[in-house]
């Protein structure tokens, strides 16, 4: 090769060279404004990204909150239970390690073959796995004696959740149950990471499903904590990086009384019904109780199938809570209100009188509306009206009053709607109007439907709850508080409304004076149960019919079948003549509302006031 | 000349870089396994085998390699054949081959032989390369790529294709030509796309452009790499404390994502010196190839550096998230006996190139 070519030659070398070096930088430079795109601009992205692949947050299980009476005294309580919790991972034989666990701890085969089933996969993540729940004090004590056999294994405290009177208050309480809904346990954690939750009860994630375990499930909770995890890609944990300790949930004071809940129990027997009382001053209830009941503890911890379905298909349906949502007939327990709006509409004095044949004609159709006491009560005031039941004065009253205004004056007193500002699920029983006939049944208002209502009967019913407030507000002298379970308002506006039912002083004094009658006179239809305690008590009783008849005779073929006999009714409040408790009692087919019913109200009453 | 038997021939420049490449490697590597020291022991002894490799290598006179380049060509094609008839397969691959205690990528060898005897083939001959030569230039590449290729391994027969080629274009090959070639690979990328790639390959390329799309599938290694990159930050998380790495996010720590692993524990401050590194390299190679004594020279040192850069500059786009996922290691510093002697190899070739002069009458 020449010189010139040479020449020619190594400069077109090195022309490409440089061209071809120049385009080797130029790469650098892209890759170096890629790096400095991923490490400088976006950053924070990509900390936060490297954060969540290495950390692996676990929720810590707060304590719930415990439920207390008004005394103190706890209704549902945390307690302490013992399970035997081990680590897979540091296990080498696991069924060596069984072998020489089983005479210790009473290991079943369905334990162990549950074990064993887990056994690998929290190994190999290094996660605690519970061998055997709820050991015996023997179990604890043998293991204790041989833990440092056992260095995997380890004692672990699990709480249940359990009430010392399980069957009285398992109604107004309510259980707490296995949640699914861990969505509703808020904290912003992926759902995958629930199942590792580090447990307190030993049933798992717990959340309050009926009664008050359910209205203050919220304060009762808590709030979860977490344990921040180091974990590698293939999911297996690492150390503890950051502890946030989990906030036990509010202990909650309730009105609720447990002395006189198991009065209440007590004297209702293997009777159905319910039974409600309210704290005059304060609108607590001290007693909500409905008959027949079932085991909260057994509930909440694990009952068998059988004996689920024994409470299910029980044809006295122990899960239909009576007190909040049995719908009865109020019965003659409602002629106190009718009374009071004979006053305010001026349509009777206390001195009136009238004649009480045994029976009322309806002008319009001549039909006969009969009184509970063949022959009648003769001459008949408003006070001994009242005394006596008669339903011929309360039949008249009826008559002469204007259903429209005689329903918005009776939901004054809180019929037809709920009245319990903390209850779960309370029903609103019914209160009729004309308007509500018209359009469902499409036959108009009857003066015959408005008369049976003046002896509550007919279309309108209430529950227990809602007598026991009616009857609050007859002991207020008109005053109503919103009755409530728990001592501190859910929220201040909806507890604490203090409506008015008004009415003449002189005439609350008379209606005291007549409703004590009813039980401390000898013309009184309660008088059966005054002398069961020494204090006064105000009230009125009523017997529910559910089968409409025109004779005694009739409805004595009707009592061969129980379940259509008559429902006892009473409302009640004392001591009189400064009344501290209301009450209200249903006994379902227990007949005659005084000699029935009335004895349970006493009992209540004696029990609130300590007159034991 | 009289001093010709004791002189070493090496240039200091490249030694002290690539020692310097080469201990900083052991170093990140240490990290990368998780603290194993029998790798790091290992490596140790690669490396030292290594930089004795170069030195041999850098001694014998260019023409030595100019002569044989045939042979070597010869030789690393049958050992392709060889890995081909008996090599055993490796994840649905067939790149190793066994010599007693040995085993090694035979493709690697390749890397050097082609642009050798590419160098030799084209250095005598005249300006404008001729077609006939381009075209016995183009089979022999196309034939070395498949061999490479069919393994299969696609990245090392790009890396050896673009070997062949880099020789091709500093040799002369005419500007008409590279522009037709270029017009012609633009046309024919769909029947690339849709005939010639696997569809593992076809969707290592569409995770690249969104790899959130499958982050736990094609998309992982990607998304784990720049997760590690960018969250080094500007000065790292410090030696042995990135958790991408130390808690096995990142894939591949030891070879192909090494640099992800110096991104996250050393930072921006950490590439920035690593990539200077390699660019001082570069450059030099650069200067080497400018000042060499003949065509020859020039075409060797020219060629064997650009393959170098090639494989870097893969697999830093790789990494950072600009192509898509290949097998390919970081020079110098991934774990890996085969591609460290070839490398090593290779800068011995280059020195051998760069330090013989000859002093002929002009």
């Amino acid at each position: 090769m020449i010189f010139e070519e040479r020449q020619v030659e190594k400069n077109n070398f090195s022309s490409r060279a440089i061209f071809i070096f120049l385009f080797i930088g130029l790469s650098f430079l892209v890759v170096l404004n890629q790096v400095f795109l991923l490490q400088v601009s976006s950053y924070s992205d990509y900390e936060l990204a490297a954060l969540n692949n290495k950390t692996y947050s676990v929720p810590i299980q707060p304590l719930r909150g415990e439920i207390f009476d008004r005394n103190g005294h706890g209704i549902v309580r945390n307690i302490k239970t013992f399970d035997l919790i081990t680590k897979p991972s540091s296990i080498d034989d696991v069924e060596s390690f069984l072998q020489l666990i089983k005479p210790v701890i009473h290991l079943s085969e369905s334990e162990a073959t549950q074990y064993l089933e887990k056994f690998k996969e929290k190994a190999f993540v290094n996660k605690e796995l519970v061998l055997k729940k709820n050991l015996s004090s023997e179990e604890i004590a043998r293991f204790g004696v041989r833990r440092f056999a056992f260095k995997d294994a380890f004692i672990g405290e699990r709480y249940r959740r359990m009430s010392d009177h399980p069957k009285i208050f398992s109604h107004v309480l309510g259980y707490t149950s296995r949640t699914g809904d861990r969505d509703g346990l808020l904290l912003n954690m992926p759902r995958s990471h629930w199942q590792d939750t580090e447990l307190v009860y030993a049933n798992g994630l717990i959340q309050g499903v009926t009664g008050l375990e359910q209205t203050y499930n919220q304060m009762l909770s808590g709030t979860y904590g977490k344990t921040v995890y180091e974990i590698n890609s293939r999911g297996q944990l690492g150390k503890v990086l950051e502890v946030e300790p989990a906030v036990p949930g509010e202990d909650i004071y309730t009105h609720l009384d447990i002395s006189a809940q198991m009065s209440a129990a007590k004297a209702f027997g293997s009777r159905k019904g319910g039974v409600v009382a309210i704290d005059l001053e304060s609108g607590g209830i001290n007693v909500l109780f409905s008959a027949p009941s079932y085991s909260i503890n057994k509930l909440a911890n694990g009952m068998t199938a059988a004996e689920f379905q024994e409470i299910i298909t029980n044809p006295s349906k122990p899960f239909f809570n009576r007190a909040l949502q049995g719908r009865y007939p109020p019965a003659s327990t409602i002629k106190p209100a009718i009374a009071m709006f004979g006053l305010t509409k001026k349509l009777v004095r206390w001195e009136e009188e009238i004649d009480d044949p045994g029976f009322f004609m309806l002008p319009e159709n001549g039909r006969i509306y009969r009184g509970w006491n063949k022959g009648g009560h003769k001459n008949v005031n408003l006070k001994k009206a009242l005394l006596v039941s008669s339903n011929t004065y309360f039949f008249k009253l009826a008559y002469q009053s204007d259903m429209q205004e005689l329903a918005s004056y009776l939901a004054s007193f809180g019929f037809g709607a709920k009245v319990c500002g903390d209850c779960f699920d309370e029903d609103g029983a019914f209160l009729p109007t004309p308007d509500w006939k018209y359009n469902n049944l499409n036959i108009p208002w009857f003066t015959g439907d408005t008369v049976n209502i003046g002896v509550g009967q007919g279309y309108m019913v209430a529950t227990p709850m809602q007598l026991a407030n009616y009857a609050s507000i007859l002991a207020n002298k008109g005053r109503a508080v919103t009755p409530s379970i728990v001592q501190l308002a859910l929220s201040d506006g909806v507890i604490q409304n203090n409506d008015q039912v008004l009415l003449d002083n002189k005439d609350w004094i008379n209606l005291h004076d007549a409703l004590t009658g009813v039980i401390e006179s000898d013309l009184g239809t309660a008088r059966s149960i005054r002398d069961l305690k020494n204090f006064k008590v105000a009230g009125k009783s009523g017997t529910a019919e559910l089968v409409s008849l025109d004779s005694k005779e009739a409805y004595q073929d009707l009592r061969g079948s129980e379940l259509l006999r008559d429902h006892s009714i009473i409302i009640a409040f004392g001591p009189m003549p400064n009344p501290k408790y209301a009450v209200s009692v249903v006994i379902e087919n227990g007949e005659s509302g005084g000699a029935v019913a009335g004895p349970v109200a006493i009992e209540v009453l004696k029990s609130l006031l300590n007159e034991q | 000349m009289n001093n010709k038997l004791t002189k070493i021939y090496f240039d200091p420049y490249l030694f002290f870089s690539i020692c310097l490449l080469s201990i900083l490697g052991l170093f990140f590597l240490y990290s990368a396994s998780n603290a194993d020291l029998s790798i790091i022991l290992r490596q140790s002894a690669y490396v030292l085998l290594g930089l004795l490799i170069m030195i041999s290598v850098s001694q014998p006179d260019p023409d030595l390699f100019r002569r044989t380049s045939f042979l070597f060509l010869v030789f690393a094609v049958l050992l392709l054949g060889i890995t081909f008839l008996f090599g055993p397969e490796i994840n649905g691959a067939q790149r190793w081959i066994r010599l007693g205690p040995v085993s090694f990528q035979s493709s690697e060898l390749l890397k050097l032989a082609l642009p050798i005897f590419l160098a030799n083939f084209l250095g005598d001959k005249k300006l404008p390369i001729q077609a006939r030569e381009v075209s016995i230039t183009l089979s022999i590449i196309f034939l070395a790529f498949f061999l490479v290729a069919r393994q299969p391994d696609l990245g090392t027969g790009l890396i050896v294709a673009l070997s062949g080629l880099s020789v091709l274009f500093l040799s002369g090959l005419s500007w008409s030509f590279i522009g037709g070639a270029f017009v012609l690979l633009v046309i024919s990328s769909p029947l690339i796309w849709n005939v010639l790639l696997e569809p593992f390959q076809r969707q290592r390329i569409a995770t690249l452009f969104n790899p959130e799309s499958d982050p736990f599938g094609a998309g992982w290694n990607i998304m784990q790499s720049k997760i590690a990159i960018g969250s080094g930050g500007i000065f790292g998380k410090g030696f042995g404390n990135g958790s991408q790495t130390q808690l096995n996010f990142l894939p591949e720590t030891k070879t192909d994502f090494i640099f992800s692993v110096i991104g996250e524990e050393f930072g921006f401050i950490g590439i920035l010196l690593l990539l200077s590194i390699y660019f001082f390299i570069l450059m030099r190679c650069l200067y080497l190839a400018l000042t060499a004594r003949d065509r020859f020279c020039r075409l060797v040192i020219g060629g064997l550096s650009l393959t170098f850069a090639a494989n870097l500059i893969i697999n830093l786009c790789m990494v950072v998230g600009l192509l898509p996922v290949v097998g390919m290691p970081l020079p110098f510093i991934s774990k890996g006996g085969s591609s460290l002697m070839s490398l090593f190899f290779a800068f011995g070739i280059i020195t051998s190139m760069a330090t013989h002069k000859k002093f002929l009458p002009q």
